[in-house]
């Protein structure tokens, strides 16, 4: 009795640890996302997916590259990223393709570099678990920020 | 005035916990609460100078890479959050909690249960910094988090959150103990002892706890309003909202100048208490003593701007904040003047508590010194953030609280434990931490002269900065091995010291009544005050009767003359504390993760408060109100 539940409380302490282990890592190094993922499967998306650092560069980057002026909140239709509902397909390597390539003449397959587009696509992803005043919070503390086109100098 | 062994015994019935573990959870004893304080503070100290060391290592080396940046930021960062919020503050309760109510010649303190919630929280605290640090969620943002660095674009995930809630735990407990001391001194002196016949420890730590009373709400209110900000998006930090970051600054600093106050306030009350008995005289200017400890009570809550120099403010702010900085320096010289003509005209005895004294004296002036110039606002300019400021602030921390709280351990160890520490480990102790720190930290003064910033995990090579680094992680290493000697010392006196009897420094004031250790009842009758130092004018204690033994009892007294007013009911062991504590930590962890937390958790909250509180009828012997303790 007592040893199980030693055992008990030994493995929930295991799988808190593997579990907040890697989402809140915030490794600044040689990245591992330099190429594109292969596949849906690809063992680097976890890297970037469950990670809350790479989900709030990629939210940062959303920002720099001009997405909002399209993506804006209230978008609708496949311009609406925040629905759950993805038009090509939901996997890693289905969202970084329509980053990189369903893009026309903006090109990001060619602008933005790799490791960007692995941060992108993982906030993508994440959006629809943002509520709306939680994206808007984010959003003010990023007016500093060079936002695309539409950036009107920092903060004063 | 010796009791008999019936006395003694009734009183051993009345006022004993229950055995084992249920007596672990329930006691309200104020002597076991402080020991727990102050092992699980040392404990900390250990970890966090371990942290240290390593960093120190880290940075022995140019474009050393053993750390890297990120690694480096957790490890200050959980040190010095450690070394403020779980280490000094608490330690200095502690002690209070331990030896107010033996200087007053009490049974207990004046809210027994409050005592015991106050550590069960404060251990909650703990465990949420550093279970979290093991699950590798350490607060990473430094010992204070500004935003919009910690703010929830910047600060994703629950590092922050949980270096804010740390606070909220430290704070609340923080809160409980100090209205507890300034409520026990302010109504439970010993009959005669007036406001003008109480030691200079007492005035400390009334004082340090009133600050402590004033400050805190700021800081809860500052880490709450971050968290409201990360959790619920709300505007206080957002500039671009019409938020203002300037904002969490003030009233950060509105407590954070205050508490390096409230820590060393509660020293000085520790110096004053052994130089008086090893100088074998009164304190030279007792009234000067008080009066100084009053004023920077006063002044700490008028400087806090001196943090914030480098921010922007209007010129005439940073001026009339430099000159009030320098103004401090004032009260603080005349208590050290005060000490050394004690010293100087009374009959000196070098005894490691003593030793201790001498080390803060000329450590903490020197950290003193360097705080003059911090405090000037064009010469701030260019030494904030930079080694200087390390350095400034670990001679006033370590120097001005760490060595006068080693001191007050030695003198207070053969009270607690009923052993003498051994002298000659203890002088070892002294001469490795006072040495290795002055020699590990008086070249960081110069590396931050020469430009290297603080919070670097490495610099390059060929900035003539490696050389001196050495030494500072050289004089480290040895403080840290003094440490080591220093709890070795006090392990082994617990078992192989020479008995202490009741008063084995010849001390004049009442701790040292009683016997050693101290019994869970303190002393057997209340003693009755006619001087400062009350052991040395009479020859014997006068004492009164009247209390009750065969219940829980304790006398109340007027707030000025300590006249006795009345007989006071003191609250028996009791579970409530814990669970009220759980109660309140699943709450406060809760809310990390949703707001909801709040309105769910408010609900065991309430049911352990009525647990805890429940009435009971005088004369009841049945029914829910009849009386149990
Ligand atoms: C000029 C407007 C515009 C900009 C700027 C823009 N997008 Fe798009 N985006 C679109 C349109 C239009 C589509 C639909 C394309 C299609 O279906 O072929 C789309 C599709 C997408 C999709 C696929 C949605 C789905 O349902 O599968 C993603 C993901 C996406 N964009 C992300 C981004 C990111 C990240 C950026 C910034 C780097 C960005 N977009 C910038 C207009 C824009
Ligand atoms: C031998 C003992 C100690 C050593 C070797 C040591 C060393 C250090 C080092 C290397 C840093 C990081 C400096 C930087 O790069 O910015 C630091 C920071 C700090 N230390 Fe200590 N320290 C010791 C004891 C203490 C004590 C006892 C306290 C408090 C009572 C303390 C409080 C702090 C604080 C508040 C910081 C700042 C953290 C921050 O920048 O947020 N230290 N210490
Ligand atoms: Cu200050």
């Amino acid at each position: 009795m007592a040893i199980g539940r030693g055992g008990a409380t030994t493995a929930v302490l295991a799988a808190l640890l593997l579990a907040a282990c890697g989402r809140e890592a915030r490794d600044i190094g040689p990245s591992l996302g330099e190429t594109p993922p292969r596949g849906g499967s690809d063992p680097r998306i976890p890297y970037y997916q469950d990670n809350v650092y790479q989900v709030a560069q990629g939210g940062r980057y959303f920002g720099w590259y001009g997405c909002v002026a399209c993506h804006v909140e209230g978008a609708v239709g496949v311009r609406d990223l925040g629905d759950g509902r993805w038009q090509h397909g939901g996997g890693f390597d289905q969202v970084y393709a329509a980053i990189a390539r369903r893009h026309g003449a903006l090109n990001y397959a060619a602008r933005i570099p790799a490791e960007p587009l692995w941060q992108l696509t993982a906030y993508v992803r994440d959006l629809p678990q943002h509520t709306p005043e939680k994206r808007r919070r984010l959003a003010i503390d990023q007016v500093g920020e060079p936002h695309g086109r539409s950036w009107s100098g920092p903060v004063r | 005035m010796i009791p008999d062994l019936d006395r003694r015994d009734r009183l051993s019935l009345t006022w004993r916990d229950p055995p084992g573990w249920w007596g672990f959870l329930t006691t309200v004893d104020h002597k076991r609460i402080a020991a727990r304080y102050i092992v699980t503070a040392l404990l900390l100290l250990f970890l966090a100078g371990l942290l240290a060391l390593d960093m120190r290592w880290q940075l022995s080396w140019a474009e050393n890479d053993r750390m890297g940046p990120q690694l480096y930021n957790e490890s200050f960062s959980l040190h010095g959050s450690t070394m403020l919020f779980l280490v000094s503050v608490p330690a200095m309760e502690a002690m209070a909690l331990w030896l107010v109510p033996l200087m007053l010649g009490q049974r207990n303190m004046a809210f027994p249960r409050l005592g015991a919630f106050s550590y069960w929280l404060y251990l909650g605290g703990v465990l949420t910094l550093w279970v979290a640090h093991a699950l590798d969620v350490t607060p990473d943002l430094g010992w204070f988090e500004y935003p919009p660095l910690s703010g929830p674009n910047y600060a994703p995930g629950h590092r922050a959150d949980i270096w804010a809630q740390m606070i909220t735990f430290t704070e609340v407990a923080a809160l409980c103990a100090s209205v507890n001391v300034a409520a026990t001194i302010l109504k439970m002196r010993p009959p005669g002892m007036t406001l003008a016949r109480m030691p200079v420890f007492l005035w400390a730590m009334l004082v340090a706890s009133l600050m402590t009373i004033l400050s805190m709400p700021a800081i809860m209110l500052v880490t709450s309003m971050l968290i409201a900000d990360r959790l619920v998006s709300t505007h206080f930090f957002a500039p671009a909202a019409n938020g203002d970051v300037l904002l969490f600054q003030h009233l950060f600093w509105f407590f954070g100048h205050p508490e390096v106050y409230i820590i060393f306030i509660p020293a000085t009350g520790f110096v004053s208490s052994i130089v008086e008995t090893f100088a074998r005289r009164r304190l030279f200017g007792h009234h000067v003593l008080v009066l100084a400890i009053l004023a920077i009570g006063c002044l700490a809550f008028g400087l806090w701007v001196h943090h914030m120099f480098a921010v922007g403010l209007p010129r005439l702010g940073n001026d009339f904040y430099t000159a009030a900085s320098m103004a401090i320096a004032v009260p603080a010289g005349l208590q050290i003047f005060c000490w050394i003509a004690t010293m100087a005209t009374g009959r000196t005895w070098l005894a490691t508590p003593m030793l201790w004294v001498l080390g803060f004296v000329a450590t903490f002036v020197l950290g003193g010194l360097s705080g003059v110039m911090t405090a000037s606002a064009a010469l701030d300019l260019q030494l904030t953030d930079s080694y200087f400021v390390v350095a400034h602030f670990h001679y006033v921390l370590v120097g001005g609280a760490m060595f006068p709280l080693f001191g007050a351990f030695c003198y207070w160890y053969p009270k607690a434990t009923g052993r003498m520490m051994s002298e000659r480990w203890g002088r070892v102790a002294f001469a490795l931490i006072v040495g290795g720190f002055n020699l590990g930290f008086a070249p960081m003064h110069l590396l931050g002269l020469m430009g290297m910033p603080r919070r670097v995990y490495t610099y390059p090579a060929g900035m003539g900065w490696e050389g001196l680094n050495q030494i500072a992680t050289l004089g480290s290493a040895i403080a840290v091995a003094g440490g080591l000697v220093f709890v070795a010392n006090a392990l082994l006196s617990y078992w192989r010291g020479a008995p202490a009897g009741a008063d084995p420094w010849g001390a004049s004031t009442l701790e040292w009544a009683g016997e050693s250790p101290s019994p869970p009842w303190n002393l057997a009758y209340t003693p009755v005050v006619d001087s400062l130092t009350p052991l040395w004018d009479s020859p014997v204690l006068r004492v009164m009767d009247g209390v009750a033994i065969e219940r829980r009892e304790v006398i109340v007294t007027s707030v000025v003359d300590a006249a006795p007013l009345y007989r006071q009911k003191s609250a028996a062991p009791s579970i409530w504390p814990v669970v009220a504590a759980l109660a309140v930590t699943a709450m406060f962890l809760g809310s990390i993760f949703t707001p909801w937390a709040i309105a769910a958790g408010a609900l065991p909250i309430a049911a352990a408060l009525t647990g805890w509180f429940w009435p009971q009828r005088g004369r009841a012997t049945t029914g829910p109100l009849r009386v149990r303790s």
